[in-house]
C-alpha cells in the first residue's frame, strides 16, 4: 500500500493516543480472523506477524492480498481463547472510541456539522453536555496563560462614544500621529490601511480585486485618492523663479521647469529633482508641477510643485536654499484646522518637556472645556501644530513658498473611459444670479457678476462638454489641464450605481472641434482656475453645504428619490483637471493606463468621491499604484529609485521588514506562537548562490563592475570573446584586487542622462516585449571599444533602470539576479527557442555546521573564530570596505549567524554564482498587459556595456534572470525604454 | 481602431518634418531633434460582433475569433476592421472565412481614411520650440462578413 509522507504523518498524529493493535497476542498462533488453533494455524502463522508489522495498526479498507483472511475456515473454536480474544478486541475499541483524536479541545468530540465559530470562547454554544468540561478547560487554560491581560480601562458606553462630538474628538486623536485622508473612513471600512509616510492610506481592498482592477486599467476606470501627494506653492516673477529653480534640474534629463509648452500653463510637467547644483549626484526625487496661466492682472507667476510625502522636506530645504527663502511667515492664513486648536495636537516641545501623565490630564481638561465649542472636523493637515510655519518669504528675489500640503484634494482616475466618468460625475456650474443677501460672502455669485470670467467659463464648460465625446483619455495631448467650475456632484448623485459609458455622438461641428482639441489640446486661457486662489479655496471650503442639509432638502423634494432642481449657491466648486499620459515609452501597448487627476479644494473630498464611485469605477490602493506604474512602464517613486535618500531608505525598511518575516519563522519556532514557518520549507539562500535576497548592494555592485572594467583595461586591450574569459578576469580581480583602494569610489547614480539612455537603448536592439520583432531604430554609431570605452569614461560607477521580459515561462520576483549568458547558454536557446534556460548548481553551506555548534554550545568566543578563518580569500577585498553604505542589515552582522542567510561581509557578488551577475530586479511579475512575466531593475552600465559587446549581433541583449528561491535561469530580453 | 504597426514612439531623430498642421503653419523649421510619438487612433464604441484586426495577435487566434462569432455567437454578421498594415490580414482573414463556409457567407467590403495624430516633441526642451502635432492619413477597411438573407 502506498502513502504519501505527509499522509503517514497525519495518520500518525492521529493515532499517537490511539492503541497500536487491536490484536490479541497472548498466544503466538492467534490471529483476528479467527482465533485457529491446531493444524490450520500454519499457514497464518507464518504470514500474519511480517504483514502485521508493516501495517502497524488499522488498515483502513478492504486489502488487496485479501487481507490476511485466512482462506480455509478453522475447523473447532475453543471456546476460551475466542472468548479472551475478542475480549481484548472489545477493550481496545472502547479504549479508542474514547479518547479523541487529535486536538484535545471539547469540541473535538463534536462532529463537524455541529461545531460552530468562537466555540472555545463562548461555551455557551457548546451542548449542554459539553459545556462544564469546556468551562473547566478553558479556566485552566485562563490560569495557564503566562501574559495576564491588562485590566482595560473603563471606557464610555457605546451610545456615549458613537455621539458626534465625541466620535470627532476620538477621531482626531487617532489621526494625531498618522494624518488621514478625507476618504479615509470610506477606505477603512474596505481596505487594508497601512501606515505609511506620516499617513494612514489604504493598501489594498480586502476583496479579491487584482484581476478586475486591472481590468479596469485598461478598458474602463480607476480611481486613486492621492491627496497624500504634498503640494508645494511657488510664488514669485518668472525668470527669477525660474532661475533659481534651474539650479535643482538638468536639462540632460528631459524637459525642465521651464519648458515653454509647461511654462505657458496648459501642460504638466514632470521632472527629476536633485540637490541644488549637484547633478548627477544627490538625487531627490521626481516631481510634478504645475504653473498657473498667466493672467493681465498678475504680474507674478504661480507654481504648484507635487511631491511625494518623503521627499517634501528635503525638497522644501532645498526650495528655501535656491530661492533664499529663510524669513517664515507665521499664521498667514487662517485654515479652519487653526481655529480650535485645542483639538489638535498637543506643541511638541510642551509634550517632550513634560512628562506624559501631565500632558494627558491637561488634555483631559482641555477637552472639558471644549465641550463649549462643538469638536470640528479637521480638514487639511490639521495634525501640523499651528506653530510650525507654511510660508516662508524671501526678501531678496521676492518669491514666496507656500507649503499647500493636506489643502488640495487630489484623485486620479486611470483609464481610457476616465473621461466619460468625469463628464457624468459633474456638470458645469449653473449661473447664479440672485443675489443673496444674508450670505454676501460667497464667492461664485461674485463671480457672476463679472462678465469676464462668465464668458471664460462659458469657454470651460464648452470644451468639458467636447470632452464627453471623446472616448478614451490617451487620445488628448499628455498633460493637459483643463479648469472649470463645476455644480456639488452629490446634487445628480444616482440612487443606483450606474456604470459610465462613452457616448459619442456624430456630428459635423463637433467632431471638427474635437480635431481641434485633440491636436491642440485645450486653450491656454481655460487653463485657468478658481482653485488657484486661496480665498476662493477657502470660501468655498468653508461654505460646504453639510450632508445634513443636502439630506433634508432632499427630503423635501416632492417626488422622493427626483433629482434636486434648485442648486444652492454655495454648491459650485472650483476644479482642475489633469490629465495623466499613459504609457510613453516602448513600442507597445502605448498610452495605457492614461487617465485624469482631479484637483479639489480640501474639504470636498468625500463628496466627490461617492459620486464617482457611483460611477461604476473600481477603487485601487498603493499596490495597484505600484502595478500601474509597472505596467507603464514608468519609475515608481519610492522603489524605484535606490539613489534617492527616501528610495534608500525604502529599501532599508523593505529589507529589514523581509528579513524579520524570514526570522520570525525561526524565532517562532523556538516560542511556538501560532504562525510556524518549518525551517524545511524556508529557503537557504546560501544553497541557492544568493547573496542578498532581501536588499540590493548596489554600491558594491557597481564598485566591483568599476573594478572589473579596470582591469580589463589594464590587462590590455585584447577583447575577452566570452563571459568565461570575464570570469576568469574576475578571479584575477579577485586575488589581487587592492586598487580599490587606492583611489576612493564615489557614490552610485542613476542613469538619467536620455542622449546616453538613447544610445544604449540602441545598442541593447530593442525588440518587441517577448523579442520575437525587432523595431526600427535610427542611426547609432557602432558599438565598438573605442565607444565603449568613451562611454564607460563619461558614465562610470552608473547603474541604469532597465525592463526584462521573459521569452519563454517564468514569472520574476522581488530581488531576482540579472546575469550573463554563456555562450553555451546562448547555443541551447538558438537551437530551440522556447529552451527553459540553464540551472544554477547547488551551493554548499559552509556556515549550516556553525550554526549548529553554537546552537549546542552556550555561545561565546566561537564568532570571533569563525569570522577569521572563513573570510579569506575572496572577500579579503570586500570586508575592508567599511563605507559601503547599502550593505545588509546591521542585525545580521557576525554576531548573530542565521541558517540560510550570507552574514555580512558579502564575498564578490558579481562571480558568486556559475553566471556573472549584472544587477537585480525591483519588480517584478507576471504582466497581465504584456502576458508575460516582466521585470524592472537596475543593472550597471558598465557591465551591461561589456556584455553587450561580447554578446553576438542576433542574441545581443539576452540575459538570464534567476528568482532568489530558485535554481533555475530563465532567459530574458532587456528594453531600456527612453 | 488599432494602429497595427506598433503605435508608440519611434526615438528616430526627426530633423525637419513635414507639417500639415490644421493650422496650416507652413514654417520651415531649423533641423532641432524631434522625437516622434504616435497617439493612438481615434477609439469609436465597439459592438460585440466588431473585429480589429492587428498584427501583433496570431492570424489563426484571430480567425477563431470570427469563427467562433459566426458560429457559437449566433451572429449573422460581423464586420472585420483593419487599419495601416494590417488591411491584409484583414482581407485575408474574410476570405478564409468565405472559403471555409464553402460559399455560404458574404463579404461586403469598405474601405475609408482615418486621420492619426503625431506628437513632435523637441529634444531640446527649453529652447522654446513647442512640441508640435501633426496629423497624417492612412487607409482603413471595413469588411462585413454576413449570412444572406434566405429569401
Amino acid at each position: 500500500m502506498k502513502m504519501s509522507a505527509a499522509k503517514v504523518k497525519m495518520r500518525g498524529k492521529k493515532m499517537r493516543n490511539q492503541p497500536s493493535s487491536v490484536q490479541y497476542v497472548e498466544s503466538s498462533t492467534q490471529n483476528g480472523g479467527g482465533g485457529d488453533e491446531g493444524p490450520s494455524s500454519i499457514h497464518p502463522s507464518t504470514k500474519r506477524p511480517t504483514n502485521t508489522n508493516q501495517r502497524g495498526g488499522w488498515v483502513r479498507g478492504h486489502q488487496k492480498d485479501g487481507g490476511g483472511y485466512s482462506r480455509e475456515m478453522p475447523k473447532y473454536i475453543t471456546a476460551g481463547a475466542f472468548a479472551r480474544a475478542r475480549a481484548a478486541e472489545v477493550n481496545t475499541m472502547l479504549k479508542a472510541v474514547t479518547k479523541t483524536t487529535g486536538s484535545c479541545h471539547v469540541f473535538g468530540a463534536l462532529p463537524k456539522h455541529m461545531r460552530r465559530r468562537a466555540m472555545s470562547h463562548n461555551t455557551k454554544r457548546l451542548p449542554c453536555r459539553l459545556r462544564e468540561v469546556a468551562n473547566r478547560m478553558r479556566e485552566k487554560s485562563l490560569q495557564a496563560g503566562p501574559k495576564k491581560k491588562k485590566e482595560q480601562a473603563k471606557s464610555k458606553s457605546r451610545k456615549a462614544r458613537r455621539r458626534h462630538g465625541n466620535l470627532l474628538m476620538e477621531f482626531n486623536r487617532r489621526q494625531r500621529k498618522n494624518v488621514w485622508l478625507e476618504t479615509h473612513i470610506w477606505h477603512a471600512k474596505r481596505f487594508h490601511m497601512v501606515k505609511k509616510w506620516g499617513y494612514c492610506l489604504g493598501n489594498r481592498p480586502t476583496y479579491k480585486c487584482y484581476r478586475s482592477c486591472h481590468r479596469a486599467m485598461s478598458s474602463h476606470c480607476l480611481l486613486q485618492d492621492l491627496s497624500y501627494y504634498c503640494c508645494i506653492e511657488l510664488q514669485g516673477e518668472e525668470n527669477k523663479l525660474l532661475a533659481s529653480l534651474s539650479e535643482l534640474t538638468s536639462k540632460e534629463t528631459g524637459p525642465t521647469f521651464a519648458a515653454a509648452l509647461c511654462l505657458s500653463g496648459r501642460r504638466q510637467g514632470s521632472v527629476v529633482v536633485y540637490r541644488a547644483g549637484q547633478y548627477p549626484a544627490q538625487p531627490l526625487g521626481p516631481v510634478t508641477f504645475l504653473w498657473r496661466p498667466r493672467s493681465q492682472d498678475l504680474t507674478n507667476r504661480q507654481l504648484w510643485i507635487w511631491a511625494h510625502p518623503t521627499i517634501k522636506q528635503d525638497l522644501l530645504l532645498e526650495l528655501q536654499k535656491v530661492c533664499q527663502c529663510c524669513d517664515a511667515v507665521v499664521h498667514p492664513v487662517v485654515t479652519p484646522a487653526e481655529v480650535f486648536p485645542s483639538l489638535q495636537l498637543e506643541p511638541k516641545p510642551e509634550k517632550n518637556s513634560d512628562g506624559k501623565k501631565i500632558t494627558k490630564t491637561k488634555r483631559k481638561l482641555k477637552f472639558k472645556d471644549a465641550n463649549g465649542p462643538p469638536a470640528k472636523k479637521v480638514l487639511g493637515d490639521g495634525t501640523r501644530s499651528p506653530n510650525i510655519p507654511v510660508t516662508w518669504k524671501s526678501s531678496s528675489k521676492g518669491i514666496v513658498i507656500n507649503d499647500l500640503t493636506m489643502e488640495i484634494v487630489r484623485y486620479r482616475l486611470i483609464g481610457p473611459q476616465s473621461c466619460s466618468v468625469l463628464a457624468e460625475t459633474m456638470e458645469a456650474a449653473t449661473v447664479c444670479n440672485e443675489i443673496n443677501e444674508s450670505k454676501p460672502s460667497l464667492w461664485w455669485p461674485e463671480q457672476c457678476r463679472s462678465k469676464n470670467k462668465m464668458n471664460l467659463h462659458q469657454q470651460q464648460t464648452h470644451v468639458f462638454n467636447i470632452l464627453k465625446g471623446i472616448f478614451s483619455t490617451g487620445e488628448l495631448p499628455s498633460g493637459t489641464v483643463l479648469g472649470l467650475t463645476v455644480d456639488d456632484p452629490r446634487l445628480t448623485l444616482p440612487t443606483k450605481k450606474v456604470k459610465a459609458l462613452p457616448c459619442v455622438k456624430h456630428a459635423q461641428e463637433v467632431d471638427e472641434e474635437r480635431r481641434e482639441l485633440i491636436l491642440q489640446g485645450v486653450p491656454e486661457l481655460c487653463c485657468q482656475s478658481n482653485l488657484w486662489e486661496q480665498s476662493v479655496r477657502n470660501n468655498v471650503t468653508d461654505n460646504k453645504t453639510s450632508e445634513q442639509e443636502l439630506n433634508r432638502m432632499r427630503n423635501e423634494v416632492l417626488v422622493p428619490g427626483s433629482r434636486l432642481s434648485l442648486t444652492p449657491p454655495q454648491g459650485r466648486v472650483p476644479i482642475l483637471l489633469v490629465q495623466q499620459p499613459g504609457k510613453q515609452v516602448g513600442n507597445e501597448m502605448s498610452s495605457w493606463g492614461a487617465g485624469w487627476d482631479l484637483l479639489l479644494p480640501k474639504g470636498w473630498g468625500m463628496a466627490f468621491w461617492v459620486p464617482l464611485v457611483y460611477r461604476g469605477v473600481r477603487i485601487g490602493g498603493l499596490n495597484m499604484g505600484v502595478k500601474h506604474s509597472q505596467n507603464k512602464g514608468a519609475p515608481h517613486f519610492p522603489h524605484d529609485y535606490p539613489d534617492c535618500p527616501s528610495g534608500v531608505r525604502f529599501q532599508e525598511e523593505q529589507e529589514a521588514e523581509l528579513l524579520a518575516k524570514f526570522k520570525r519563522s525561526a524565532k517562532t519556532r523556538a516560542e511556538k506562537e501560532p504562525k510556524m514557518r518549518p525551517p524545511a520549507k524556508r529557503t537557504n539562500y546560501i544553497k541557492h548562490g544568493c547573496l542578498a535576497p532581501f536588499g540590493c548592494p548596489w554600491q558594491q555592485l557597481s564598485e566591483e563592475w568599476e573594478l572589473i572594467s579596470r582591469e580589463g583595461g589594464e590587462e590590455g586591450r585584447r577583447d575577452c570573446q566570452s563571459t568565461a574569459e570575464a570570469d576568469a578576469v574576475m578571479e584575477e580581480m579577485t586575488s589581487c584586487g587592492e586598487i580599490a583602494e587606492t583611489k576612493p569610489l564615489s557614490r552610485f547614480i542613476v542613469l538619467r542622462n536620455r542622449k546616453s539612455l538613447r544610445l544604449l537603448s540602441g545598442w541593447c536592439r530593442p525588440t518587441t516585449s517577448k523579442g520575437q520583432k525587432s523595431c526600427r531604430v535610427g542611426e547609432l554609431p557602432p558599438l565598438d571599444s573605442s565607444a565603449m570605452t568613451g562611454f564607460l569614461t563619461a558614465h562610470r560607477m552608473s547603474l541604469v533602470w532597465v525592463r526584462l521580459s521573459l521569452l519563454c515561462k517564468g514569472k520574476p520576483e522581488l530581488h531576482a539576479m540579472v546575469c550573463v549568458p554563456t555562450a553555451e547558454d546562448l547555443k541551447l536557446l538558438k537551437k530551440k527557442r522556447g529552451s527553459c534556460g540553464p540551472q544554477e548548481p547547488l551551493h554548499r553551506d559552509y556556515f549550516k555546521s556553525r550554526v549548529r555548534r553554537r546552537k549546542k554550545e552556550p555561545k561565546k568566543a566561537a564568532e570571533s573564530s569563525w569570522c577569521s578563518d572563513n573570510t579569506q580569500g575572496k572577500e579579503s577585498v570586500f570586508s575592508s570596505e567599511p563605507n559601503s553604505i547599502t550593505t545588509v542589515d546591521p542585525k545580521s552582522s557576525s554576531s548573530d549567524i542565521i541558517l540560510g542567510l550570507w552574514p555580512d561581509p558579502l564575498p564578490s557578488i558579481t562571480s558568486h554564482c556559475s553566471r556573472v551577475t549584472l544587477g537585480w530586479v525591483t519588480q517584478g511579475d507576471f504582466s497581465l498587459s504584456a502576458g508575460c512575466g516582466e521585470a524592472l531593475g537596475f543593472i550597471s552600465v558598465t557591465a551591461l556595456l561589456k556584455t553587450l559587446f561580447n554578446q553576438p549581433m542576433e542574441h545581443r541583449g539576452v540575459f538570464l534572470l534567476r528568482n532568489p528561491t530558485s535554481l533555475h535561469y530563465r532567459f530574458a530580453k532587456i528594453n531600456i525604454e527612453v | 481602431m488599432t494602429d497595427q504597426r506598433t503605435p508608440g514612439m519611434s526615438t528616430v531623430p526627426q530633423t525637419a518634418p513635414v507639417l500639415t498642421d490644421s493650422t496650416s503653419l507652413a514654417v520651415e523649421m531649423d533641423p532641432v531633434e524631434y522625437t516622434l510619438r504616435k497617439r493612438l487612433p481615434r477609439k469609436l464604441p465597439k459592438r460585440r460582433n466588431d473585429v480589429y484586426v492587428n498584427m501583433k495577435t496570431d492570424f489563426r487566434a484571430q480567425l477563431a475569433r470570427c469563427q467562433k462569432l459566426l458560429e457559437g455567437g449566433g451572429h449573422r454578421e460581423i464586420c472585420v476592421h483593419g487599419l495601416g498594415l494590417a488591411i491584409n490580414r484583414a482581407i485575408n482573414i474574410a476570405l478564409q472565412l468565405q472559403a471555409s463556409s464553402q460559399g455560404v457567407l458574404q463579404l461586403a467590403a469598405n474601405t475609408s481614411t482615418v486621420e492619426l495624430v503625431d506628437d513632435l516633441e523637441p529634444e531640446d526642451p527649453d529652447e522654446a520650440s513647442e512640441p508640435m502635432t501633426r496629423t497624417r492619413n492612412n487607409s482603413a477597411i471595413h469588411i462585413k462578413v454576413f449570412y444572406p438573407d434566405p429569401q
